[in-house]
Parts: structure tokens; C-alpha cells; sequence
């Protein structure tokens, strides 16, 4: 080709002189073409990568210095860094921008400098041998049949692939099912203070009867726990969640169950930063509440009268704020659920003052669905919402009424009157009776089948020698046992409150009793489980040490046992 | 010399590239106690409604001209001027929007949608091409079109494309139009504008995938002529159609064809349809009983379509805001998924039932499932039409245009030696001879 444009005529050197000159821009426009572009590749990986660390690095500066307003030294690090990533964002943006300009430049400078070379080679029409032209047409147009065929054959395949994919359907039955988790996954879970239905019963009896926090036997594993709090462990399949809080600080945490590592920790912000704050004695604590969860979702309040939720990856999805508790000893209520209500028991100041109330908010939203005043004191019991003859109640203790109210509405159904004093045991519900403790004095049974007031009609039995002041009673629906916070454990039987046993423990409790299979699991304050066969008498089974203080009651898992000790977290169970 | 030339003309070269990349860095200094604001960032610009009539205006002054010098002036490089400018204004000075190709959705939405005003200007925009290809044919794709130029300057060696293969691969262009319209119905998406894969370069910056979307079809394009404007283009579809019944038209020769086969292999996208013999007479029968049982065919595809789309209503119907949210909430609080979205936080803040939401996404799915109907219905119509066409034989005496297809790029002037005559480049007798 080249002799083609190069021979001897001056004519045809003008012409080779051009050809040259043609290739050579295409050369240079295709070499700093491709020079941009790689300075261009380079700088788009280059900001993919060191922005987002810088980003991470601040991110974690920024948490940092929640936790320490004060530090100018850290404040001065953060613009600094701040200031380094707005730079560098800026000069790379900048220098992508032009190098963009510079590709589309040395780009043009490429295509005209090929261009202009194919008009030195450009060639005569080249007229193709002609096959037979009625063949060739009957040929073009089978073969046009048979693409468009193929095409409209891949299209309809795509479609009937697409058909086969998971759909969402929200039109069908069940969405409102759906939207909570039903008693199955309930029962496999411990979603509340005391599990399910907050009557302190595991679902599994394959629970440890030996371990032995100073040697470690049985502690799968331990974590420690930022922030302090008297609230109990709750289990979802695969986590825990616990929620700390001090005067400054409030946290809810999530670990992992079967490693222990903290998946997430958040900061929940009081709201009402200027309010007075909450009067709390050392005691109680900022995070007496225990958390609960519906398996979407965890929720958790604290002392400060704040309200949050979070999804299971630490987000936060609202908050509210229910006012400053009027609380002798500090908010100590733990939540409840029932199907998409989060239930709030909000008892404060005296029985006059009518302060008191009972929320339901919704659990997507925090929406508030109902809310009713409470004629009571403030108090520390949890709710329990638990299925009395086909009938979901809500059953509330608090002085000096025990309230059944309708779950989903509010509604009252009944109300006995036999609480007085600060109440702080949460009721169960066991062979077909409620158990509330009047502190302090006695251990009631009431039947819950009433309307209005029962007082006079439907409390079945009262025991006379004195009631727990702190733990709940558990029951197996054949016998209730009481444990009083000096160590004083009694056993009833469930029909007429007959006392079976008692015993004198000689520890301080302040963790509730609770049942696995026939045993009964006592948790002292010094971190020692009395593990105890459910029987007509007293039989102690194990004694097993965990070598810190607690305060929280224990929760089950198939197979393992969390307890909360007043700084770490343990995880109880066989290593196989 | 010529030596000297080449080092002029490469210092030249890299003085005018380099000296750009030498412009001084801005960077503006943080002050974290100044009042500063931050500019508002919007790309590309509002422009004010003054510039949107200049625009229209010009819009309307390059489809002239275009037309003329398609049609009367028969100047490829008068054609390639016209291109440089149509590129220059209506692609990087006006950052490719509003475009022709994309206003059809605002049209479409503004149907549906009562709140939806549509301005005049992007009502001229989409009407004015399809009124010049209705009188001149595609003389919007020929200069006018930037996504078209773009893809013509960087046409450097055609490979052809056989016709059968085309006919096949312009389906999914149909496929796109029908989609464009299906969503900018029910007011989801402007997908011809989110998957626009020259905008990018118009705009010198975008989302990393549509660059590289862009740069593949500028890659491909570098072999095949124009290939989202043959395979992919919906407007072009619609100008495909009125181009057949344009009342003036390109043609290859001025004058009369003298047969000559020179021009054959010239048009880089297939657009020119050769003289055709008589349908052979032993495949004459068979060829109407095809055309018969292809008549019939078609409800069939219509129906078969159409139950199709309808079908697929939940996952075309994902492309509304309104529905992947629904759907994510719904996930989220039945339990299949872990954690929130920032759409799904924003909207539990808003305390609205969700019960709400799936009702509404449960409304826009029903209007998917008519819309899939239709849109499923179209694609079965065009795919037996296709067909039908394909078995219909047509006569044709001289070497022509696609009526259809032919983007009047005027590449094929130059090949027939009557235009050669006409321009007085050759004596009258080459074509006599």
C-alpha cells in the first residue's frame, strides 16, 4: 500500500507527505489518549479506595467524640482529617473533570487523524461475483424469519424466567400475620424479661446442671458489657441484646449468641437534653428495663423515659420520648409485645395523682395505637400478655390494682384490688390462675375469667407469711414458688396455695426463679446458681459458681444459658 | 521537510492537549466558622425558559437545513459540518437534554398523569423530528441527533450487518419503546434518560456503569454503524415508521439508477435495498400457506404476549419507588430480610400504616398488569407483523433507500456515478456508456 502512495511523481510525495502527517496524529492523539485514560483509570480506583477509608477513619472520630465532647485534641483531628478528604475529593474531582475534557480532546485529535488517513486508502468499489438472486432472496428472507423467530423466542424465555422469580405478595392472605412472629418462633426465642409470656419457663431442658466461672467449665464464652444496667439478656435466633446506661450515656448492644463478640453498639441520644433529668437510685440503675424484640426489630427504654427501636443491624428506626418518669427508685418496667405493639407500663407518682399510663405503640412506627390512664402508683412490674381461654389479656400489677386490659384496644376486662406498697414482683400466668406478689405480704391467685371488679369474686387464694419484694414467683402450673430477696424460697400448690416446702437459702436474690424441665434455676446475687429438682420437697441438685455479682435474671436457649453478671456477659453450655 | 512538518504538526498537537492539563487547581478554603453555603449542585443547570425557545429554535433551524442539504444540496461534507455543530450544541453545550429521543416520556407521563405538566418546548422538541421525518424522512438522525454523530465520528471500519440479522435484533428496540412508555406511564421511571449511554460523555461526568455502557457501544460502534440507533434506539422506532410514509425521501441517485452495483456495499448500516427478481415459482405455493398460517399466528402472539406481561407485572412493576418499598417493608417485617433501608427508616417516620403502602403498591401493580398487557400484546404484534412482512415479497427495479432504515448520513452520494455528473466531476457520458 505504501508504494502505492510513496512512488517517484512530486505528486504523489505532496500525497505521502500527508499520509504521514495523518498517521502521525493518529499516533499522538492515540498515545495521549491512552495516557489520560490511564491516568484517568488510575485516579477513579485510587478515590474508590482512599476516600472510603478516610471516610471510616472519621466516621470512628466523630463516635470517639461523642464519648469525649471535650477533647480539643480530637476536635483538631477531625477538621484536620475532614479538611484532608474535602482536598483530596475536590482535586480528584477536578482532575477528573479535565482529564475527561483532555480524553474527548485526544480522542478527536485520534478519529481525525484516522479518518483522514482511510482517505489516502480508499478503494474503488469492489463489485462482489453475483450468486443466483432468487436464492439468495429466498435465503434472506428465511433466515430474516428464523432471527426474528429466535429473538421473539429468547424474549418469551427471558419473560417465563422473570415468571418463575420470588414475588412479594402482598395482596394474599396473611400479611398481618406475617408482620409479627407467631408463638412458634416465640417459644424458640426468649423475646422479653423471663421469655415467653414472662413466665421465667425454658423451652429446652437440655440447660447445664455444672459450670464454674473460675475455671472456666461450661463458659462457652464471656463479654464485657460497656455500660451497666440491671436489665435481663434477650435472645433472637443468633443474638443477644442487652442495653446499658449511666448518667451520661444510654446503649443498646448485640452480640453475637454463639461467639459472644459485640456485633453492634448504639448510642441512644436523650431527646429532651434540657429536661430535668431522671431521678434514679444507684439500685435501680439508668437500664433496669429489660429490652424486647419481635424478631424484626429490638426495643428498649430507659430511666430517661426514652423509647427506641432499632433493626438487627444496630439502625436506629425511631425514638420517642414519654416524659421523665415520677419514680421513687427509677423506671424499672421491662416491655412487652403483642403481635405489633410494643406495650409500655408507665406507672409514676401516687395513686391520686393519675399520672400514670399504659401505651401501645406500634412496633413499624412507634405510632402510638392506644394509650389508657392507669389508676395506680408507680411501680416496677413487667406486663404479661398471655392467652387466657382463647382471650389475649394484658395483665398489669401495680398498687394497689392488678388491671387485665384487651391487648389490642386497651379495654379494661377486669380489676382486683390487693396490692399495696411498691410493687416490683410482674405477674405469671400457671394453671389457669394469675400470681401476683403483694410485697412484702402475700402471694395472690386470681382467677381471670371475671368482668369489672373480682375482688370480692375471683381471687381463689392468698398466702399470709409475707411476699418477695423484688423477684416474681414461676410456676409449672402444678406448683408456684416464691423467692424472697433475703433467700427465703416457699412452694405452693397451684389449686389452693397449700404450702408444700420451704427454704431458707441464706443469699441475697435479686434475679427471678425460673424453670427447665423439672428443675428450678435460683440466681443469688453473688453469682451463684442453685440449680434445685421440682418436687414435694426441697432436693438441691448443683450449685454452680460464676464467680460475679448479678442482678439479672438468667435467660435460656436450646442449650445455653445467658446470664448477665454485673460487667460481662456469659454464655453457659456444652462446648460439643 | 518533510521532517520538519511532522515535528510542527506533533509539538503542535501536544502543546494544545497539554497545555490544558497545566491549568491551575481550584480548591476552595475551608472555613469552618465562615457563612459559607454551599452552591446548589444541580447537573445539568436549569436553564431559563428564554434559552429553551433559542434551543427549540435551533432545533428547528438544523432539521431544516439538515433536510436541504439531505435532500436538495446532496453534500455529504455540508451533512458532516451540520453533524460537528449538532454534537457541539445539542450534546455538550446542552448536555443532551432534553432530547427528542427522551421527551416522548414527559408526552407519555403527562397523559396519564394529570399533575404532570408537560412544558411546549419538550412538546416541540418531541414533535418537531417526527414532523420533518414525516415530510423528509430520518433527517434527524442523518446531523441533528448528537447520540447519532457521536456514534458516526467514531465509525471507522464497517463491518455489515447481514439484513436478517438486523430484522431480528430490532425487536429489543421495540422491546425498549414499549418499556420506555410502560414506565413513564405509570410515572416509575424515564429509563430511555437513565440508561441514555452518551450522556455521560456530554456531560463529562456520570454514573460509572452507563460510561462504560457508553463506551461499549462507542467500541462496537467503531465496527458497526450506529448500533444503539439501529438496534436500540425507541425513538428511532417511531421515526422508522413515518419514514415510510415520508412524502420526500433520500435517494441514492440524483436522477435515474443506471444499475451500476457501485453503491452496493456503501451505506455502513445496510440501509440500501437491491433490485429483486421474481419469486421463484416452486416456492410460490408454500409461500402462501407461511403467509396464511402467519396471519393466523398473530392474535396467537398478540395473546401470547400479552399474558406474558401481565404475568410479569411484580417485577416490572419493582421499578416504581412505591412498590420496592412496599416490598422491602414487607420483607423487613415478616422477617426475610435483616435490617432497614433509608427509604424504609423514612417511611416508618412518617407513622403511615404500612397496610397503606401495600395497598397502594397493590394499585400500581394492577396497572402494571394492564400495562404489561399491552406492552406484551405490542411485542407480539410487532414480532408477527415482522414475519408476515419477511413472507411477503416486494419488486423492486432499482437500487433504493431503505425507506425505514436509511439515516441519510449521505455517505452513498458519492457512489453512483449520476451524482458524479451532476456535480459535473464527470461527463454525462460515463453514464451513457
Amino acid at each position: 500500500m505504501k508504494s502505492n502512495i510513496c512512488n517517484n511523481s512530486s505528486k504523489a510525495k505532496v500525497t505521502c507527505s500527508w499520509y504521514h502527517s495523518a498517521v502521525a496524529t493518529s499516533i499522538i492523539g492515540a498515545a495521549f489518549s491512552l495516557i489520560v485514560l490511564t491516568l484517568l483509570v488510575v485516579n477513579f480506583f485510587q478515590t474508590s479506595v482512599t476516600l472510603p477509608k478516610w471516610e471510616e477513619q472519621l466516621q470512628t472520630l466523630k463516635e470517639e467524640i461523642r464519648n469525649n465532647p471535650d477533647d480539643q485534641q480530637l476536635l483538631s483531628r477531625i477538621r484536620q482529617l475532614d479538611l484532608q478528604i474535602r482536598r483530596n475529593r475536590i482535586r480528584r474531582l477536578d482532575f477528573s473533570y479535565k482529564g475527561t475534557f483532555l480524553l474527548f480532546s485526544s480522542v478527536a485529535v485520534l478519529l481525525i487523524g484516522v479518518k483522514w488517513t482511510g482517505t489516502f486508502k480508499k478503494k474503488m468499489p469492489i463489485l462482489k461475483l453475483r450468486s443466483d438472486l432468487q436464492d439468495e432472496q429466498t435465503r434472506k428472507a428465511m433466515f430474516a424469519r428464523l432471527t426474528v423467530t429466535i429473538c421473539a423466542v429468547v424474549l418469551g424465555l427471558g419473560a417465563l424466567s422473570l415468571l418463575m422469580m420470588h414475588r412479594v405478595n402482598f395482596g394474599g392472605t396473611g400479611i398481618e400475620d406475617a408482620s409479627y412472629p407467631s408463638m412458634e418462633q416465640i417459644k424458640r426465642n426468649w423475646h422479653r424479661f423471663r421469655g415467653p409470656g414472662g413466665s421465667g419457663i425454658s423451652s429446652f431442658s437440655n440447660i447445664l446442671i455444672s459450670w464454674n466461672g473460675k475455671t472456666g467449665e461450661g463458659i462457652l464464652w464471656k463479654t464485657k458489657v460497656p455500660l451497666t444496667g440491671n436489665n435481663s439478656p434477650v435472645i433472637w435466633d443468633d443474638r443477644v441484646f442487652l442495653s446499658g446506661a449511666d448518667e451520661n450515656k444510654q446503649q443498646v448492644y448485640c452480640f453475637d449468641a454463639f461467639s459472644g463478640e459485640l456485633l453492634w453498639m448504639v448510642d441512644v441520644v436523650h431527646v429532651l437534653q434540657d429536661d430535668e433529668p431522671a431521678e434514679v437510685i444507684e439500685y435501680t440503675g439508668f437500664a433496669a428495663s429489660t429490652v424486647t424484640t419481635d424478631g424484626r426489630r429490638v426495643y428498649a427504654i430507659f430511666a430517661t423515659g426514652d423509647v427506641v427501636c432499632f433493626d438487627f443491624e444496630g439502625r436506629k428506626i425511631w425514638q420517642k420520648n414519654l416524659g421523665i418518669p415520677d419514680n421513687a427508685y427509677g423506671y424499672a418496667s421491662s416491655l412487652e409485645m403483642y403481635q405489633n405493639l410494643l406495650l409500655i407500663q408507665y406507672d409514676q407518682g401516687g395513686v391520686e395523682e393519675g399520672k400514670s399510663n399504659f401505651f401501645a405503640l406500634d412496633g413499624f412506627s412507634g405510632r402510638a395505637v392506644w394509650e389508657t390512664k392507669r389508676p395506680v402508683a408507680n411501680s416496677w412490674t413487667t406486663p404479661i400478655v398471655t392467652d387466657i381461654d382463647g382471650q389475649y389479656q394484658l395483665i398489669t400489677v401495680a398498687d394497689p390494682w392488678v388491671i387485665a386490659y384487651d391487648p389490642t384496644d386497651g379495654t379494661e376486662i377486669w380489676r382486683a384490688k390487693c396490692i399495696s406498697g411498691d410493687a416490683a414482683p410482674s405477674p405469671i400466668y400457671a394453671g389457669g390462675l394469675v400470681f401476683v406478689i403483694e410485697p412484702d405480704a402475700r402471694l395472690i391467685a386470681i382467677k381471670p375469667n371475671g368482668r369489672g371488679d373480682v375482688t370480692q369474686t375471683h381471687i381463689i387464694w392468698k398466702t399470709e407469711e409475707g411476699g418477695s419484694n423484688i423477684c416474681s414467683p414461676v410456676s409449672n402450673g402444678e406448683v408456684v414458688f416464691m423467692l424472697f430477696s433475703e433467700g427465703l424460697i416457699s412452694c405452693y400448690k397451684v389449686t389452693d396455695g397449700t404450702k408444700l416446702w420451704e427454704k431458707d437459702l441464706r443469699e441475697n436474690f435479686q434475679a427471678s426463679p425460673s424453670i427447665v424441665g423439672d428443675k428450678l434455676y435460683l440466681l443469688d446475687e453473688e453469682g451463684v446458681m442453685y440449680i434445685i429438682e421440682i418436687g414435694s420437697e426441697y432436693k438441691e441438685i448443683a450449685k454452680c459458681e460464676l464467680d460475679e455479682k448479678c442482678n439479672a435474671s438468667p435467660a435460656f436457649a436450646d442449650g445455653h444459658i445467658y446470664i448477665r453478671g454485673v460487667e460481662n456477659l456469659y454464655c453457659i453450655g456444652n462446648k460439643e | 521537510m518533510i521532517r520538519f512538518r511532522y515535528i510542527i504538526i506533533s509539538i503542535s498537537c501536544s502543546l494544545i492537549l497539554s497545555g490544558i492539563s497545566t491549568a491551575v487547581e481550584r480548591f476552595p478554603p475551608p472555613d469552618f466558622e465562615s457563612d459559607y453555603q454551599q452552591p446548589t449542585m444541580t447537573i445539568p443547570p436549569p436553564r431559563q425558559s428564554f434559552y429553551e425557545y433559542i434551543d427549540a429554535a435551533v432545533l428547528l433551524a438544523a432539521l431544516s437545513l439538515s433536510s436541504y442539504l439531505v435532500l436538495k444540496r446532496r453534500s455529504r461534507r455540508a451533512i458532516f459540518v451540520l453533524m460537528v455543530f449538532s454534537l457541539l450544541y445539542f450534546g455538550f453545550w446542552r448536555k443532551g437534554c432534553i432530547c427528542p429521543i427522551g421527551a416522548g416520556q414527559n408526552i407519555v407521563l403527562s397523559i396519564f398523569d394529570r399533575d404532570y405538566a408537560v412544558p411546549i418546548v419538550v412538546v416541540v422538541f418531541f414533535l418537531l423530528p417526527l414532523v420533518f421525518t414525516l415530510f423528509f424522512g430520518r433527517t434527524f438522525c442523518a446531523a441533528v441527533c448528537p447520540l447519532g454523530v457521536i456514534q458516526d465520528f467514531v465509525l471507522l471500519k464497517p463491518v455489515s450487518v447481514p439484513n436478517w440479522l438486523e430484522s431480528g435484533l430490532r425487536l429489543f428496540a421495540y422491546l425498549y419503546l414499549g418499556m420506555a412508555v410502560l414506565f413513564a406511564a405509570t410515572g416509575s421511571a424515564f429509563i430511555i434518560c437513565r440508561y441514555d449511554p452518551f450522556v455521560s460523555f456530554f456531560r463529562l461526568s456520570g454514573n460509572f456503569n452507563i460510561l462504560v455502557l457508553g463506551a461499549c457501544f462507542l467500541v462496537v460502534g467503531l465496527f458497526i454503524g450506529r448500533p444503539y440507533c439501529r438496534f436500540v434506539c425507541p425513538y428511532g422506532v417511531i421515526l422508522r415508521q413515518l419514514s415510510r410514509l415520508s412524502k420526500w425521501h433520500v435517494t441514492i441517485t440524483p436522477d435515474e439508477c443506471v444499475k451500476c452495483r457501485l453503491c452496493e456495499d456503501s451505506c455502513p448500516f445496510g440501509a440500501i435495498r437491491q433490485p429483486t427478481a421474481n419469486w421463484p415459482t416452486n416456492v410460490y405455493s408454500i409461500a402462501k400457506k407461511r403467509l396464511a398460517f402467519l396471519i393466523i399466528l398473530l392474535p396467537v402472539l398478540i395473546f401470547l404476549g400479552g399474558w406474558l406481561g401481565t404475568g410479569l407485572k411484580s417485577v416490572t412493576s419493582r421499578m416504581h419507588a412505591t412498590v420496592r418499598l412496599a416490598e422491602r417493608v414487607y420483607l423487613e417485617e415478616t422477617g426475610k430480610v435483616e435490617g432497614t433501608t433509608d427509604a424504609s427508616t423514612a417511611f416508618r417516620a412518617t407513622g403511615t400504616d404500612a397496610k397503606e403502602l401495600y395497598k397502594e403498591a397493590s394499585d400500581i401493580r394492577a396497572r402494571f398488569g394492564f400495562g404489561g398487557w399491552l406492552l406484551g400484546g405490542f411485542i407480539g404484534l410487532v414480532a408477527g407483523l415482522k414475519l408476515i412482512g419477511l413472507s411477503v415479497q416486494r419488486q423492486r427495479t432499482d437500487y433504493e433507500a431503505d425507506r425505514a432504515g436509511c439515516l441519510a448520513c449521505g455517505r452513498c452520494f458519492e457512489y453512483c456515478p449520476r451524482e458524479h455528473v451532476r456535480l459535473k466531476k464527470a461527463k454525462e457520458v460515463v453514464s451513457q456508456s
